[in-house]
């Protein structure tokens, strides 16, 4: 092979995966003999998989240009195997705008984790299995979005997840990783079996696992038994996702792993989950035109967005707090991916960039507290803004992305998630979908509420005197926040471009399924759809800069030259504190409120749901694993009704 | 006969299921975990026999349009899933291992510092 064949672009998505895989296998065999450099003898294998994650993300920043801009197919045949009598007998990769689109999601991310492990893993022992785990856990996800082939798929899946439980229970000392890991196997492991069942049912019915040839055949001619496929396929790629009813899981096993593998499972893992979802619903069913599942999509997209915000809300540990927080917005990337229009793809897919982005910020921002304290309790932290200031900052970025502040980036894609409920209630004349913009809005308040208690009890407040000597954390780490801070507001204050360039070339993929099939050499009689970006109102990011330019300089002005000292005026007085505004119920006024206590009247109010989800999340891995086996059943009956 | 595969297949399955919700035991989840497992490659091998078909196992020259045989695909299947079976097993029991280290116990009830 010469050098013009192996440059030619075609060829850049298996690299993507390979060099990953590559860079696992080097990394342990640079591990057999300890390195001369005793400071930090970890430091050569975490370059190689910096490298190698590196590459990846290269790899695949070439591809945009042919794939999302002229909006070609990539369809790979390994070894050149392609179709014979009619049939796919090779194993493809199929690289179509929304694969490129999630793959560049998840190499970003896992770029930007391994410049921050680099400096965050020192400490630990057990370093180079860390970067072999992470390269394996990086190569499986790139492959599993890459794959134009089911069973591949599934091998992906078994990848990701082992290599997801093994760095889940990497820090073995801390509180609960074991138990984390061993739900987060047990669980997922049910997961796999039932992506495995609902492949080889579909195997049995059309003898063939290629993605795009199952596209060409399955649509209208469902029968029992690829209804209970699609039921099985459906439950398992929603463990990989962590929605409603697998949330626990990711709560658990976010909280303990390593913030950098936080980032990978919240920001990488739960959008392969997604991805699996589109391609299943979208592409092999093609039943999304269907009322009925749109309806169920949306639904559990609701729930989850409320659920776990509510969850979020109750939580005093800050990686737990987060791992809530990350459900919460998958709920609403999967409520705008159900809507079915163009313009609710594309939202839904620009939300999970976004949270990619900035729930990767905030995850490493809670590393970098749990670096420098050794603790995430938020009843422990506090002021920390005094001793990390760059941390905070960083850390206020992201929180303003995830609670929707202009002109962050949350606030682009919430907004236009809004816009496409709204309109796809216009349109349908049908109520629930308002009601979908409203939960929306309220969990978007819900989590300005939990981000406003979080900032206070670890970076404002009182600092806690055990925490005198604590430091801002390492540059490189502070390097790789920052990469994903300046990303939060380039994609907020550009909104057009971001949607123009990378989300509404994967949404015409999303809606163009005929091409998919056709790219891959198979017939196929579905039209050309129409496709519009229209919304109903209008987003100008560079007026609400302003006008957030505008309140910030009136508050400067109003707390500088007003000087009110609310102490002088309460000293001398005997009112009885506890039922002032911003005060926790102590006489002494510096007190600092506690991190659960800020918002200690809403969640009196509300003791009773409270009280009751914390029950229903028993922590027991039996309860668990009997939500999955009823989400199972329920998902059997409802297609076995609807479809 | 064949049905008797799909039965059995299925009923390992939910078997395997049963036990893992119902055990509180966590080498008994494990054990239910394997029991899923096997029920799944008992159900490929199922989809990919044909009664009274040969190996597939033919060279260029010997095939002809006569040849009967088993479907090869879903073999090289479940040789995969029963890889992977066996990944589960050891990674979950030294798991298992691990948490009995460190929890002293291995009742699932008792294993849930991590809740609400």
């Amino acid at each position: 092979m010469n050098l013009a064949n192996m440059t030619d672009y075609h060829h850049f998505p298996i690299y993507a995966i390979m060099v990953l895989f590559l860079g696992a296998f080097v990394v342990s065999v640079a591990g057999a003999k300890p390195s001369g450099n005793l400071k930090n003898p970890a430091g050569a294998r975490a370059w190689i998989a910096l490298c190698a994650t590196g590459l990846s993300l290269f790899f695949l920043v070439m591809l945009i240009k042919p794939v999302m801009l002229e909006g070609e197919i990539i369809a790979y045949w390994m070894g050149s195997r392609a179709i014979a009598g009619g049939y796919a007998i090779g194993i493809a990769l199929e690289v179509d705008a929304l694969s490129l689109f999630f793959a560049l999601l998840i190499a970003t991310a896992v770029f930007v984790s391994a410049i921050y492990s680099i400096r965050y893993m020192v400490h630990d022992d057990c370093v180079p299995q860390y970067y072999v785990l992470y390269c394996l856990l990086a190569g499986g996800v790139l492959g599993l979005v890459l794959s134009g082939d089911i069973f591949n798929m599934f091998v992906m899946v078994e990848i990701l997840t082992f290599a997801a439980v093994a760095l889940t229970a990497f820090r073995t000392k801390v509180y609960g990783a074991l138990e984390a890991a061993f739900k987060y196997l047990v669980v997922g492991c049910m997961g796999s079996t039932a992506i495995l069942t609902g492949t080889i049912m579909l195997y049995a019915q059309y003898h063939t696992l290629n993605l795009a040839q199952l596209a060409s055949l399955i649509p209208g001619t469902l029968n029992n038994a690829t209804k209970l496929a699609f039921a099985f396929l459906y439950i398992g790629f929603s463990t990989k996702a962590f929605i409603v009813p697998f949330h626990p899981l990711a709560a658990d096993a976010h909280g303990a792993a390593p913030a950098s593998i936080s980032v990978l499972i919240s920001g990488v893992l739960t959008k392969s989950g997604i991805y699996g979802i589109i391609r299943l619903t979208y592409f092999l069913f093609q039943t999304m035109n269907l009322g009925s599942m749109q309806f169920m999509l949306v639904f559990i997209g609701s729930v989850s967005m409320f659920v776990c915000v509510t969850m979020a809300l109750a939580q005093h540990d800050f990686k737990r707090l987060l791992a809530y927080h990350s459900i919460s917005q998958i709920g609403y990337v999967l409520a705008a991916v159900g809507l079915s229009t163009s313009l609710g793809i594309s939202a839904g897919l620009y939300h999970a960039m976004n949270h990619t982005l900035f729930k990767g910020l905030l995850f490493l921002a809670a590393g970098a507290v749990l670096h420098e304290t050794g603790t995430t309790d938020l009843g422990k932290l506090g002021g920390l803004s005094k001793k990390m200031p760059h941390t905070t900052a960083l850390f206020l970025i992201g929180a303003f992305s995830i609670s929707g502040v202009p002109p962050f980036n949350g606030f682009a894609s919430k907004w236009m998630i809004y816009q496409a409920s709204y309109q796809k209630a216009v349109e349908t004349n049908n109520i629930g979908f308002l009601a979908v913009t409203i939960i929306a809005l309220v969990t978007s308040t819900l989590t300005l509420a939990s981000f406003v208690k979080v900032s206070q009890s670890v970076f404002f407040g009182q600092l806690p005197r055990e925490y005198e000597n604590v430091k801002e954390v390492p540059f490189g780490m502070r390097l790789a926040m920052g990469i994903l801070a300046v990303l939060c507001i380039l994609t907020g204050i550009f909104p057009n471009t971001v949607t123009g360039v990378l989300t509404q070339p994967a949404a015409k993929a999303v809606a163009d399924v005929g091409e998919y099939i056709t790219a891959m050499g198979f017939k196929s009689n579905l039209p050309v759809p129409e496709v519009s970006f229209v919304q109903v109102g209008v987003w100008e990011p560079i007026n609400w800069l302003l006008i957030l330019c505008i309140a910030l300089l009136a508050l400067t002005i109003v707390a500088v030259a007003g000087k009110y000292d609310r102490v002088s005026e309460n000293e001398g007085e005997q009112v009885e504190t506890k039922y002032q505004l911003f005060y926790g119920g102590e006489k002494n006024v510096y007190s600092q409120v506690g991190g659960g206590d800020l918002f200690w009247g809403f969640k009196h109010n509300w003791r009773h749901y409270f009280d009751f989800m914390h029950d229903l999340h028993s922590g027991i891995v039996n309860d668990y694993a009997l939500w999955a086996v009823v989400a199972l059943a329920l998902a059997i009956v409802y297609m076995m009704i609807v479809l | 006969m064949i049905q008797f595969n799909y039965i059995a297949a299925f009923f390992l399955i939910v078997l395997g299921f049963y036990t893992i919700v119902t055990k509180y035991n966590l080498v008994k989840t494990v054990i239910g975990m394997s029991v899923m497992d096997y029920g799944v490659n008992l159900l490929i091998i199922t989809i990919g026999y044909t009664p009274g078909g040969t190996a597939p196992i033919f060279t260029a020259g010997e095939l002809t349009q006569a040849s009967y045989f088993v479907d090869p695909i879903p073999q090289a299947l479940t040789l995969t899933s029963i890889v992977i079976g066996a990944c589960v097993t050891a990674m979950s029991m030294s798991l298992v291992i691990r948490l009995h280290e460190s929890y002293g116990t291995l009742d699932t009830r008792e294993i849930r510092r991590l809740r609400g």
